[in-house]
Order: structure tokens, then sequence, then C-alpha cells
């Protein structure tokens, strides 16, 4: 396994860990808008679900998808993937 | 196990494995995107896995290492972030993965999701250690709109900048190949991090990646 330690000391200097850049997201201060599907269109190929970074997207019994909204943060990037446009952005209130 | 009976996720199982209970990621974090990929395809195993930095809040091109029996799995989320601009080559950390002796290396991207499960999976099979280098892009320090992270991704791909391969024991493959080529400038001009780049800096990227993907073809085996 000493090689495997060695190895890792040098990924170190390539994984660039906390350099004060990055801020941590605080969720809750932002506006942010839900996707909602447009059930009449959607083909349930699930594209959505795959590409949520957040486990956000859940399956219903009927097959169609739906948010979980204590999850989501909004970043649309199921209403960017969506082959048939079936996702739109909604604005919370 | 139970599976979707659907076009897309055909292949993942049902059950959720990334189930943070403080979530902090920012909005279209491509590492916890490639996390909750690489958790649904090592399922049970994620158990004993260890962090080496922890996912805090500032993640950032964090190690994962997973047990697997004698074997260890390492995975390397590359979010490219924080890296100093004057620095210009990055170390090809696949390439000094192979020098070191490891049984399956592997690079992969969150844009290709089954891609990634495959060589997850791959490397559980694998008799001995491996290592995956997953690229992750990163909207905050990238410099781009939170919605394009997938779509970033791929053009990282399509444009040759990192091309998504497998070394094993006896085989050498280019697993995603690209047909129609994108320019590097198309991937470039989608991020602000480098708005200030002239033109010398991306004649020099232009050859950089040129000379890695025709050492990439090189070393791959023809069909």
């Amino acid at each position: 396994m000493e090689a495997t330690s060695k190895f890792s000391k040098k990924m170190v200097e390539c994984s660039l860990i906390d350099k004060g850049a990055v801020k941590p997201f605080k969720p809750g201060k932002l506006k942010k808008s839900l996707p909602q599907w447009d059930k009449d269109r959607c083909i349930k190929c699930g594209i959505c679900y795959v590409y949520c970074p957040d486990g956000a997207v859940q399956r219903l019994d009927d097959g169609y998808f739906d948010v979980d909204e204590k999850k989501c943060k909004g970043c649309g990037i199921c209403h960017r993937e969506c082959w048939f446009g079936v996702i739109c952005m909604v604005e919370e209130d | 196990m139970d599976k979707f009976s659907l076009y897309v996720p055909n292949f993942l199982p049902c059950k959720e494995y990334f189930e943070p209970k403080k979530n902090n990621a920012c909005p279209g974090c491509g590492i916890s995107l490639a996390v909750r990929q690489t958790y649904k395809a090592v399922e049970t195993l994620i158990e004993k896995a260890v962090w080496e930095k922890p996912a805090s809040a500032k993640a950032t091109g964090s190690l994962l290492k997973i047990k697997n029996g004698k074997n260890e799995i390492t995975i390397c989320f590359d979010n490219e972030a924080g890296g100093n601009l004057d620095k210009a080559v990055k170390k090809s950390m696949p390439a000094v993965a192979v020098a070191e002796g490891y049984k399956y290396v592997a690079t992969a991207s969150p844009s290709y999701p089954f891609d990634l499960y495959d060589k997850m999976k791959s490397a559980i099979d694998t008799d001995g250690d491996a290592y995956i280098h997953v690229l992750c892009p990163c909207p905050e320090e990238w410099g781009f709109e939170c919605e394009n992270t997938v779509k970033v991704g791929f053009l990282a791909v399509e444009s040759n900048a990192f091309p998504l391969y497998e070394v094993g024991t006896g085989f050498y493959n280019q697993t995603i190949k690209i047909v129609n080529q994108r320019s590097l400038g198309d991937y470039l001009s989608t991020q602000k991090r480098f708005k200030k780049i002239t033109d010398k800096q991306f004649k020099k990227a232009e050859e950089t990646v040129k000379k890695e993907y025709a050492k990439l073809i090189e070393n791959s085996q023809p069909e």
C-alpha cells in the first residue's frame, strides 16, 4: 500500500482543496424557481431524473416525474436537458 | 434489484443512496451530480467509503476511497477550481495512476451517466486497485449559468479537452468516440474563467489538446 500513499500525496496537489475561493452556498437566500412538467407532452423518458444533481426529481406512481420542493435548488438542469422542452421553470412566490 | 422500466434510467437502481442531511452544494453543482451517480453505481459498498477531504460546503476536488474487499477504489472528483492559471499544464492524473501500477484507470464525466456507471462497475470487478478521474463542471468557479453544467461537460468531451477512456490489463479503450469534433473555442467561450485568455495562450492550449489526443489514439487499440 506504500505506492498508494505516495500517490495520494501527489494527488492532493492536483485536487485543489479549500483555498478560500469558494464560499459555501446558503440555500434560502435566493428566490428559486421550480420546474413544472407539461404532462400532455412528457414521454416519461426520465432524463430529468438522471441529471438532477440533488436527487430532487422523483417518479410518481403513474410514471410521470415531479419535484421534491425541499430538495430542489432551482438550477434548471432538467429544463435545459429535457429533449422535448416539456419542463419550464416557474418562479416561486 | 428493483429497476426502472423506462427508456433512460433503464439501467439504474431505483434506490437513492445519495441523501445528505444538509446539502450545502450550489445549485447545478457538478460534483453533487457525479457523486450521486457514483453512489448509485457502488450501492452498498458506499458504507465503508472514506472521503479524503470531507465533502463539506467547500467541496473542491475531493477524493473518495472505497474499500472493496482487499482492493481499493480511488475516485477523484476534480472541478479544477482554485487552479493557478500561471501553471500552464495541469498534471494528467490518470497517466500518473497508470505509471503507479493501478490495475484499472479511467476518466469519466457526469454528462455521460451510463459511461460513468459502467466504469464504476468495472472498477468494482477489477482484481486490484482502481482509479477513476471525474471532471465535474463548477458553475461558481468556472463562470457559467448553473443550468449549463451538463452542457459544459459535453463540450469538454466533444472538444477532446477531456477524452473519456479506460486503461486496464490488456486493454486501452476510448469509450466515447467523438465523430464531429468541436473546436476548443466552443468549450472555452462558455466559461468566464477563460475570458482574459490571449491568442497565444489559446494556440498553446489547442496544441496541447491535439498532442494529448494524438497520444491517446496512438495508445488505444484499433477496432
